[in-house]
């Protein structure tokens, strides 16, 4: 095998069957993802025919949706579980993160966990040794490294757990979807420190929904659509066509399904396309079916920009609109004038019983549309992600007039 | 350090083919992750007995207790006839007994405890049942201090063939170790081995020359129905041990049966484990 190659893959496929023990050990995502489609078969392809290589020092991201198969990729990359078919060439030690704190136990102290997870993790029990202070500076919780981690608060144990990651020195690198937790202070620096290992030379494996993140710290990325390879290319070019293979789902969202839950979701946009034209009425449209009865049926819109992020707060259904008990019902939001920026959006939306805050539904990157603002004059044109949304404004001008002394 | 390390590292290379997966347990790989076996034997132990008000003196209450159960019930209302006083009789059974019942216990539901772990990294998941074996040692050890407590306390001489004892304890070792990673290779795919376990260790506990001598057994079993007593592979086990301290009329060939067992068992569930591990976090 050439000396420049990390990894190679190919012809990799992985079977699930899906029998009564196995659905357990599926994440819910991919067990609820594959009986929407067809439940009767108890075959589910997580991953079909896949071949790739990937050059030492490369920094990866692995971009899809839920049950694409980017979890499977890496467990079978991790050794977790072995693939149904095809061959995987790993050149170099692989240390896999693929959640943060594996193996913490809530009785011991922080030094103890320390150890403990940096042995499940692949260090030997002196390279911990010789990193310990390191991993404590990191973590910030030095006050409190001898007592046990239950009485952690959620985000110390995760400063902990990370700190422990951040500290491991392999050649090839796996994470998934680890940066989700802690807080956007503590997110950054660990971002900083990946950014740092890439740039030691090693090679990274990266999955994460956050677009931003990949689009930060990756240079190349891969694109799976139901356990299928897409296309492995530039960043730039694989978020864009990410972008757009939700287009195919265009701006109304469909489920047949007789069950509890949201069953069609509509944007009327200025044009009546995916295309809206900026400040112009924008109606989103939510049908819910009910077949058992709910009381106080509350739904949130969220909007969601390119980077995966929630630009305005979520749109909640106040208490007193009685729009459903079971049946079907209809809500519709109108926005009178929209300040949304140039830009592609998504919608989630989520559906719950407020009364007891039962969650029964939530949908995640639908109906997308596009804003364009050529109706919106500007001296200078508009840029991308120059804002992320326009106010209405005016000027005022005050003028005190010197008057001239000589 | 690092440059140390990343030398070692570069010449890793590993190969994954669906085609092709070894039906033959990787040991140098197990030896790769000692430390990772260190830790958590460590870890059990240090969790054992957390937040408990006793302690450690747990490991030493139960076998006592156990212990004076078994001399009232069969020392004294059974009323068994022993060379050596009950009690120490008792005791030598309850040595072996202990270690296997805890390893068999602990080792059987050990992969589905840690399914968070195998679910989310890779090690080789013989180091799981591996760390209970050890952890149990500890158990062990405490049953065999009082065990040699109580022969001081009788006067009692070991006999010319303690020097087997050893051996015989090593062959327990391996009996509890075999039992174990058939259990908790089992127990992944079949969820009942949760339950047949707690009914194995009750059972054992009379089918296992433990509060009675091997003899008793052989006086009113068939020969068919003897052989069938030493496929019990702690039988054998049991019997040697105590043969090798007090001495007295040797075993019979019958305890080979066990001996033979031990082997068969081991080497098959190692065989048989290294056949499920690769699925392991499939099933969980």
């Amino acid at each position: 095998m050439n000396k420049e190659i990390a990894i190679r893959v190919t012809h990799l496929s992985k079977k699930y069957s899906i029998g009564k023990k196995k659905v357990n050990s599926l994440r819910g995502a991919l067990a609820a993802n594959f009986q929407s489609k067809d439940s009767k078969t108890d075959e589910f392809w997580a991953l079909k025919d896949v071949s790739f290589e990937i050059k030492k020092g490369d920094v990866i991201g692995i971009i899809g949706k839920n049950g694409a198969g980017k979890s499977t990729l890496l467990k079978i990359l991790s050794q977790i579980t072995k693939p149904t078919t095809g061959r995987i060439e790993i050149n170099g030690r692989v240390a896999s993160l693929l959640e943060v704190g594996t193996g913490f136990h809530p009785e011991l102290t922080g030094r103890e966990n320390i150890y403990l997870n940096g042995t499940i993790l692949g260090m030997s029990r002196k390279e911990v040794s010789s990193k310990f202070d390191d991993i404590v500076d990191f973590s910030g919780v030095e006050k409190f490294i001898d007592t046990p981690v239950k009485h952690y608060s959620s985000g110390m144990y995760v400063r902990l757990a990370f700190a422990v990651a951040a500290h491991l020195e392999p050649e090839i690198l796996i994470i998934d979807e680890v940066l989700a937790v802690g807080d956007a202070e503590f997110q950054e620096k660990c971002l900083g420190k990946m950014k740092q290992v890439s740039e030691e030379g090693r090679t990274v494996i990266f999955v994460s929904h956050d677009i931003g993140a990949i689009q930060r710290l990756t240079n190349k990325s891969i694109l799976f659509v139901n356990g299928e390879l897409i296309s492995f290319d530039e960043t730039s070019e694989i978020v864009s066509l990410y972008r757009k293979s939700n287009f195919s789902h265009s701006y109304s969202y469909l489920n047949e399904n007789m069950k509890n839950g949201i069953s069609k979701v509509n944007i009327i946009t200025s044009t009546g396309s995916y295309i809206h034209e900026f400040g112009k009425e924008l109606k989103i449209e939510i049908e819910a079916n009910f077949i058992e009865k709910y009381k106080n049926v509350a739904l949130a819109i969220q909007i969601i920009n390119e980077e995966g992020k929630s630009i305005i707060n979520p749109l909640i259904t106040e208490e007193k609109l009685d729009w459903i008990e079971n049946g079907v019902g209809k809500v519709i939001c109108q926005f009178n004038y929209p300040r949304l920026f140039l830009g592609i959006y998504t919608l989630n939306i989520h559906l719950g019983e407020k009364s007891s805050n039962v969650h029964i539904d939530s949908i995640e990157n639908i109906c997308s549309f596009k804003v364009t603002m050529d109706n919106v004059y500007s001296d200078y044109g508009w840029f991308k992600n120059s804002a992320t949304y326009l106010e209405t404004h005016s000027w005022q001008t005050i003028k005190e007039i010197y008057e001239s002394t000589y | 350090m690092p440059n140390k390390t990343e030398l070692l590292m570069s010449e890793h290379h590993k190969i994954i083919d669906a085609s092709h997966s070894s039906i033959i347990p990787d040991f140098k790989e197990l030896y790769r992750y000692k430390d990772l076996f260190i830790t958590l034997t460590w870890r059990d132990f240090r969790v054992r007995y957390a937040q408990t008000t006793i302690g450690m003196l747990w490991a030493l209450l139960q076998p006592v207790v156990t212990l004076l159960i078994l001399s009232l019930v069969f020392g004294k209302f059974v009323g068994v006839k022993t060379e050596v006083p009950y009690l120490l009789f008792a005791m030598t059974g309850m040595t072996i007994w202990t270690y296997f019942s805890y390893v068999m216990t602990n080792s059987g539901a050990s992969i589905i405890a840690s399914q968070g772990m195998i679910k989310k990294i890779y090690f080789p998941r013989l180091i799981i049942p591996l760390s209970k074996a050890a952890v149990g040692l500890i158990d062990l050890g405490i049953s065999l201090l009082i065990m040699i407590f109580l022969m001081i306390f009788y006067g009692i001489v070991p006999s010319s063939n303690v020097w087997l004892a050893p051996v015989f304890l090593l062959f327990g070792m391996l009996a509890a170790l075999a039992v174990g990673i058939w259990l908790s290779a089992l127990t992944v795919r079949y969820r009942d081995f949760q339950h047949v376990v707690p009914f194995m260790v009750q059972i054992g506990l009379y089918i296992t020359p433990i509060a009675y001598p091997a003899d008793f057994a052989m006086q009113q079993l068939p020969k068919w129905a003897a052989t069938l007593y030493y496929l019990n592979p702690i039988a054998g086990v049991v019997q040697g041990f105590r043969w090798s301290i007090f001495g007295g009329e040797a075993p019979g060939s019958l305890m080979y049966v066990s001996f033979a067992m031990i082997i068969v068992l081991f080497v098959s569930g190692l065989f048989y484990f290294r056949k499920v591990e690769d699925d392991m976090a499939d099933y969980v």
